[in-house]
C-alpha cells in the first residue's frame, strides 16, 4: 500500500492527551510507528521523553491503545527478550513486539542489554528516537550528543565549550551485530520511515531488528517549533544523518553526492550557536568521513 | 510414569536444578557466577538432552537475567533463574521490580559473601542484604530441603493470596557444592502437587490491552505497598498450608516458617538459619550430654518474618544466641539477631540475648565452635540480663 494511504487509513493508537513539547519529532514518529504496527502489538517505552509525556499511562489510564509497559531505563531489550521468547513459545509469532526508546536508554545505560539481545538474535524491533541527550530530565549530555552540543551538563562558559567528544554512532555499532535488519530513518523522509518500520517488523519475526531515528528537539536544541522537520531534512541532506539500511547483510545507502553544508542547519540551533568556524569545519569533516565509510560499506 | 522416588547423592546446586526442572518452567535465564553456576549448567544439560522443554536465554548479565524472566513472566510464563552475591547486587533494580509488580517466580540464591574484601566464598550477606526488596526468602538446611523448597516455592509464589517471587537461599559451597543423599520425586508427583500453571497476574497481551505499570501517583502507590505487605502476611499462613500439602504428596514436611529441635524443656536456645542448622543439631545433642538445657530454633523464612511463632517459642526462655553469617552495619550485630530481637521485644519479660557472628567469607562454624558459643551464653546469662557483647567465631 502507498504510504500515504497507509497513514490515512490506519488508526492513531496514541492518546491525544499526551504532553510532549510542541514540535516534538519523537511524538510524530511514535504515532506513525504504531499506525504501521497496528493493534496486534506490544510496546515498551522506557523512561524518557515519550514515557514522560504520558504515552504509557497515568494512574489507571492507558496512554496507548495497545498493551504497553515502561521498563527500566536500562533493561528494555532484556525485558522484551523475555516477552518475545514467551510469545514464540505460545506460537503467537504474529504479535509485533516493539521498543521505542530514547538515546540514553539505548546508547548509554541500556546499551549492554541491547547489545546482548541483538547478539542473541531476539525477535523484536528496537527503535531508538535519538534527540541527542536526556531531554526529558532537562537536556543533559548523552553519548549520542554531537560534539560541541551545549547541554545542561556540558554548558558553555569561560572554560566550557559544550560537549568535547564526538557522538557514539549507534547505527553502525548495531549493524555490526549481524542483526536481521538495521536502518536509520528520519521524520523528514516519511515514505522511507514507513517502509523501514514495515521491514523492521517483518525482520523481527526472523530475528533482531533495529531502527535509529533522528529526532529534532525544539525545546532542548533551541529552535523554532515549526522547524523540526526542516532540520531533520537538512541533517539528511548535509550527510550529517545518512539514511541507510542493512537488510540481511545487504547494505543500501541513500547517497547524496551534492550535500548542503552542515552550517545551513546547525547554526539555527541554540545548542550550536557558540561554535567557531573551526568547530563547524570539524563537524562537516566528521559528516563527510562517515558518509565515505558508509559508501564503502554499501558498495 | 514412575511414581517412585529416586534416591541419589547430589550437590545442592544439582538439587536446585532438579527442583526447578520438576516445576517445568517455560523460561530460564542464566548468567554464570560462583557458586551458583552449576545450577544453570545442570539445567542447560537437561535441555540439551531433551529432558525438559524450557527455553533458556543466555543473557549477558544478571541484570538482564532478572529482566528476561520479568518479561517472560509478564508474558504469562513460569520462570526460573539462580544467582549469588555480585550477581544479586547487579540485578537489584529489576529484582525490586519483580516483587513490586507482584510477579511470581522462584530464584535460587547460592549465598555468598559480598565483596569487599574480594571473595568468592560462602556467607549470607548477599541474600539478607536484600531482605526488604519485597521477595519471600526461605533458607534451606540441606540439599533435600533445597529441592523441595524450589517446588514448594512455585506453589507459594503463585498462590492467589500471595503472588510474590520466592528466593530459595542456601549456603554457597557448604550446600551448593556438598554432596548429600536426596530423594528425587517423580515428575508425576510434582505435577500432582503443582498442577498446571495458571497466570493470575498482570500481562502484556494484545488480546487484553492495558498499560502495565504506568506512572502512578502517591494516593494510589501507598495502596500497592499496603497490599504487598498484606500479601506477605498472607504468605505466613500459606507457607504452613503448602508445607502440609507437600507432606501429603511427598511425605516430607519442614514445620512451616520455623523449625525447632529439643526446644520444649530448653532454657537456652541457639537460633540458626541455613546450613549451620545441621551442625547446630549435633551441638545441641552434645551440649545436652554435657548438662546444658539447650534447644534449637531454625528460622526458615526470613521474609515474611515469622515473628509471632518465634515469640511463642522464645517466650519464657532464659537466654538465646543468634548465629549470623552476615553483619548489620551500624548495629554491631548480624542481621538475623536484630530480626529475632524485634520479634520478642514486646514480651513481658526481656530475654537475655547474644549476637554471634561467624562463617563470613567461607569460614567454618564447627560443632566445637558452637559448643564454645553455648558455654559462653550459659556463663554470661547467669550474671547479666540484656544484650550481651557480640560473640565472634574466630
Amino acid at each position: 500500500m502507498n504510504y500515504i494511504d497507509l497513514l490515512r487509513e490506519s488508526e492513531d493508537l496514541v492518546t491525544l492527551g499526551m504532553s510532549a513539547c510542541q514540535g516534538c519529532a519523537a511524538e510524530m514518529c511514535l504515532r506513525r510507528v504504531l499506525q504501521v504496527a497496528g493493534r496486534n502489538t506490544i510496546m515498551t517505552i522506557p523512561p524518557g521523553c515519550m514515557a514522560g509525556a504520558g504515552v504509557v499511562g497515568w494512574n489507571f489510564d492507558n496512554g496507548l491503545k495497545v498493551p504497553v509497559h515502561i521498563p527500566l531505563l536500562d533493561n528494555t531489550a532484556s525485558f522484551l527478550s523475555g516477552v518475545s521468547n514467551m510469545y514464540q513459545r505460545k506460537n503467537r509469532q504474529d504479535v509485533n513486539i516493539i521498543a521505542f526508546a530514547g538515546d540514553g536508554a539505548t546508547a548509554d545505560c541500556g546499551f549492554q542489554s541491547l547489545s546482548g539481545a541483538a547478539e542473541r538474535a531476539e525477535k523484536f524491533l528496537y527503535i531508538c528516537y535519538d534527540n541527542e541527550g536526556y531531554m526529558n530530565t532537562g537536556f543533559q549530555r548523552s553519548s549520542t550528543s554531537s560534539k560541541g552540543s551545549k547541554t545542561s551538563t556540558t554548558p558553555v562558559g569561560i572554560k566550557g565549550g559544550g560537549k568535547s567528544q564526538n557522538q557514539k554512532y549507534m547505527p553502525l555499532i548495531m549493524a555490526m551485530h549481524n542483526a536481521e535488519y538495521v536502518a536509520t530513518a528520519s521524520p523528514s523522509n516519511m515514505k522511507d520511515l514507513v517502509e523501514k518500520v514495515t521491514k523492521g517488523i517483518e525482520a523481527s519475526k526472523r530475528g533482531f531488528a533495529y531502527i535509529h531515528i533522528f529526532s529534532p528537539c525544539p525545546t532542548g536544541w533551541g529552535h523554532d517549533t515549526n522547524l523540526s522537520i526542516d532540520i531533520a531534512k537538512k541533517a539528511v541532506k548535509s550527510n550529517f544523518f545518512p539514511l541507510f539500511e542493512v537488510d540481511r547483510g545487504n547494505w543500501k545507502l541513500l547517497d547524496n553526492k551534492n550535500p548542503i553544508p552542515v552550517s545551513e542547519w546547525i547554526l539555527r540551533l541554540k545548542k550550536f550557536s557558540h561554535l567557531s568556524d573551526n568547530d563547524i569545519i570539524a563537524i562537516q569533516d566528521l559528516a563527510d568521513k562517515r558518509m565515505e565509510l558508509l559508501r564503502k560499506l554499501s558498495s | 510414569m514412575d511414581k517412585k522416588n529416586k534416591i541419589v547423592a547430589i550437590s545442592g546446586n544439582k538439587s536446585a536444578a532438579i527442583g526447578a526442572a520438576l516445576s517445568k518452567p517455560d523460561l530460564i535465564a542464566a548468567y554464570p557466577i560462583t557458586p551458583q553456576s552449576s545450577v544453570v549448567e545442570a539445567l542447560a544439560d537437561m535441555i540439551a538432552n531433551g529432558e525438559i522443554d524450557s527455553t533458556m536465554v543466555h543473557v549477558e548479565s544478571e541484570h538482564s537475567a532478572m529482566s528476561v524472566v520479568q518479561g517472560a513472566t509478564v508474558a504469562g510464563g513460569r520462570t526460573f533463574t539462580a544467582t549469588s552475591a555480585q550477581g544479586l547486587a547487579l540485578m537489584f533494580e529489576p529484582y525490586f521490580r519483580m516483587s513490586t509488580l507482584r510477579l511470581p517466580m522462584v530464584m535460587a540464591i547460592a549465598t555468598r559473601e559480598m565483596t569487599s574484601p574480594e571473595t568468592v566464598w560462602s556467607g549470607q550477606q548477599d541474600a539478607v542484604t536484600v531482605r526488604d526488596a519485597g521477595w519471600i526468602q526461605v533458607f534451606a538446611e540441606n540439599n533435600q530441603e533445597i529441592l523441595d523448597m524450589v517446588i514448594q516455592g512455585y506453589k507459594l509464589a503463585e498462590h492467589k493470596a500471595v503472588l510474590l517471587p520466592v528466593n530459595v537461599c542456601y549456603d554457597g559451597f557448604y550446600l551448593s557444592h556438598l554432596t548429600e543423599r536426596v530423594e528425587i520425586p517423580s515428575q508425576e508427583l510434582a505435577d500432582e502437587f503443582l498442577g498446571s500453571y495458571s497466570c493470575n497476574h498482570v500481562t502484556l497481551d494484545p488480546d487484553k490491552p492495558m498499560a502495565v505499570d504506568p506512572l502512578t501517583s502517591s494516593e494510589i502507590l501507598w495502596r500497592y505497598r499496603k497490599s504487598h505487605l498484606e500479601a506477605m502476611q498472607n504468605a505466613l499462613e500459606i507457607i504452613d498450608e503448602v508445607d502440609i500439602e507437600f507432606d501429603k504428596v511427598f511425605g516430607r514436611k519442614y514445620g512451616g516458617a520455623i523449625d525447632t529441635y529439643k526446644i520444649d524443656d530448653a532454657e537456652l536456645v541457639i537460633v540458626t538459619m541455613g546450613a549451620t542448622t545441621g551442625t547446630a543439631r549435633v551441638a545441641v545433642d552434645k551440649a545436652r550430654d554435657m548438662g546444658y538445657k539447650i534447644g534449637l530454633l531454625k528460622v526458615r523464612f526470613l521474609r515474611p518474618f515469622p515473628s509471632q511463632r518465634i515469640k511463642e517459642v522464645l517466650n519464657g526462655k532464659k537466654a538465646y544466641a543468634v548465629i549470623d553469617k552476615s553483619v548489620s552495619f551500624g548495629w554491631n550485630t548480624g542481621v538475623l539477631y536484630n530480626e529475632i530481637k524485634s520479634a520478642v521485644s514486646d514480651l513481658d519479660r526481656a530475654i537475655t540475648s547474644m549476637p554471634a557472628i561467624g562463617g563470613l567469607g567461607g569460614a567454618d562454624i564447627s560443632v566445637d565452635m558452637l559448643l564454645d558459643c553455648i558455654k559462653k551464653l550459659d556463663e554470661e546469662s547467669k550474671n547479666y540480663n540484656g544484650q550481651l557483647a557480640t560473640y565472634w567465631f574466630e
